[in-house]
């Protein structure tokens, strides 16, 4: 019988270790391709660089080289490394609730820790967008964000990247399949914080696509979330923002230019 | 070599799709929505401390749609609700087999936007009759090793086979989630189909156990609800109750238990020591007040 050791083992050779500076913490990562790929969370490789360190202790330095903010994914390739042990990858359309699930990670600072489940639910979360997430009663805590998550075949479904009510919530497969293929969506570079009548700005990247259209912290930008990410995936180049600014009766408007943030990979 | 792993897992989400098909969103309170089991025809149950409104209660069925359901009765002792939905949906099939600890068990919810949803774990303990602290009985303590999320209550949790073992609660032990049994559920609903609701015996008084100077034990009256059963029938706070319905108490389970015997309505001696002195009062049993 092929166990959940057996898996777990076989898992735990292709699943690093990401961080910045090893003290200040990290996160987990996901061999995608025996080239040097490594997936994780946009989360965990904040910056342009960072450490990898594969299961064995060998370190390596990596490049971001794709960075989704809000599909929460960064692409990463590592400066020098032979041939890896990437995973194998598995069809997260394919998922169903109550499925075995295994999740590694290096939770709290423990390499290559194991965590067991069912698969809870697949869908969209509330207040996250629309996109699906796969929902699984694994025990999580940070430092197993950008791990694999894995069916009972050890076939990685999702990438283990939030917390929510208990339950660890997972960015599926083939969204990475698709983040991979088709790059970062289109971002406006801000922090949002959500009002009841729209969205304010709360901070600004620096030669950001909002920053670049004049738009200030404190502007309020009208709509919902939803609404905001359906018009940033539409595709276009260039978007329209209603917003409010100090006065809260006049209604302005700005052009955002969208900066494709596609990389070759 | 055959992956039985993969099997297993297979087994199980065959079993929620499955066993999945007989419940239901239920929303009937703000932010999360909960769950509820179709446990006969066109009768909803689920978790009573879930509903949190009468009116505009709305269910989602498997198949997504929302349908209108009106609330039969609810009996806060025993966190059970009934809803009527116009929908004839085959009821869930029950468990035949009594649950036993190390049992793998399985709480099925539903939610509007990602359909079924699923934790497993075992059954930790099960126990025979049990008092819950809302004041109601459960044919057995079923006490479950699984994690229940917002919105799991009032969900179906079901064996490896996918039987009905009851519906998942959260709010009757502070230590576990619990499932209502199935004998529970079907005596309730009859009652709350026939009545609209499940009376329970009341005296309004608070007790204390003591041991009086003979080694006796009894229960000293320190609060009596004005108006109450007790104080009609001349009890007074410092009488010490010894005897209810012929039964002697000294424990208010034990008066629980005699007052479950009894119908509203109907009266029973009660012997008090009262400065020493035994004497019998006869008490008409009230209704327990609604909590809202």
């Amino acid at each position: 019988m092929r166990g959940f050791g057996e898996i777990a083992e076989k898992l735990r050779r292709s699943t690093v270790q990401v961080y910045a500076d090893k003290r200040r913490g990290g996160g987990s990562g996901v061999i995608w391709k025996s080239d040097g790929l490594v997936v994780t969370n946009a989360h965990v490789a904040r910056q342009s660089k960072a450490k990898v360190e594969l299961w064995d202790g060998q370190t390596f330095d990596a490049k971001v080289v794709s960075h989704d903010a809000r599909r929460d994914l960064a692409a990463l390739r590592l400066a020098r490394a032979g041939e890896l042990q990437a995973v194998s990858h598995g069809n997260s359309t394919a998922v169903r609730a109550g499925e075995l699930v295994l999740a590694i990670g290096s939770p709290l600072g423990f390499s290559g820790a194991l965590s067991t489940g069912v698969v809870h639910s697949v869908g969209p979360v509330g207040g996250m967008g629309r996109q699906n997430w796969i929902r699984a009663n694994v025990r999580l805590a940070p430092g197993n964000s950008g791990g694999p998550l894995a069916n009972s075949s050890g076939d990685v479904i999702g990438i283990n990247t939030a917390i929510v009510n208990g339950l660890g919530l997972a960015v599926p497969s083939d969204a990475v399949a698709s983040f991979l293929d088709q790059g970062a969506r289109p971002s406006l570079g801000v922090t949002l914080r959500p009002l009841s009548f729209g969205l304010q700005i709360l901070e600004l990247e620096e030669g950001g696509a909002a920053d670049e259209a004049s738009l200030r912290p404190g502007d309020i930008i009208i709509g919902s979330f939803d609404s905001l990410t359906e018009s940033l995936d539409s595709g276009k180049d260039v978007i329209r923002l209603q917003f409010f600014r100090d006065d809260r009766s006049k209604v302005r408007e700005a052009f955002v230019r969208l900066r494709s943030q596609a990389v070759a990979a | 070599m055959a992956n039985e792993l993969a099997a297993f897992s297979n087994e199980l989400a065959v079993v929620v799709a499955r066993a999945g098909q007989g419940v239901v969103a239920v929303h009937a309170r703000p932010r999360f929505s909960s769950s509820g089991v179709f446990w006969r025809p066109g009768i909803v149950v689920t978790a009573e401390h879930t509903i949190r409104r009468e009116e505009e209660i709305t269910v989602t069925l498997p198949d997504g749609k929302n349908v209108p359901a009106t609330l039969v009765g609810t009996d806060p002792g025993t966190d059970i609700a009934v809803l009527k939905v116009d929908f004839a949906h085959p009821p869930v099939s029950k468990a035949t087999a009594e649950p036993t600890p190390g049992n793998i068990a399985l709480a099925l919810g539903r939610s509007e936007d990602s359909g079924v949803n699923a934790t497993l774990g075992i059954i930790s303990a099960v126990s025979g009759s049990w008092r819950t602290w809302r004041g109601g009985r459960l044919d057995h303590y079923i006490r479950l090793d699984l994690t229940l999320y917002p919105g799991s209550s009032g969900g179906l949790v079901v064996n490896a086979a996918g039987e009905a073992l009851g519906i998942a609660t959260s709010v009757l032990s502070r230590i576990a989630g619990l499932a209502i049994p199935a004998s529970t559920i079907d005596r309730v609903v009859d009652e709350l189909l026939s009545r609209g609701r499940v009376s329970r015996g009341y005296l309004g008084v608070g007790l204390q156990p003591v041991e009086l100077p003979d080694h006796q034990k009894g229960l000293i009256v320190l609060s009596l609800e004005p108006e109450g059963p007790a104080a009609k029938a001349g009890v007074l706070i410092g009488d010490i109750l010894t005897t209810l319905g012929g039964t002697k108490v000294d424990d208010t389970d034990d008066i629980q238990a005699v007052l479950e015997k009894h119908a509203v309505g109907q009266s029973v001696p009660a012997v008090v020591s009262r400065g020493g002195v035994s004497q019998t009062i006869a008490i008409v049993i009230g209704e327990r007040p609604r909590r809202d």
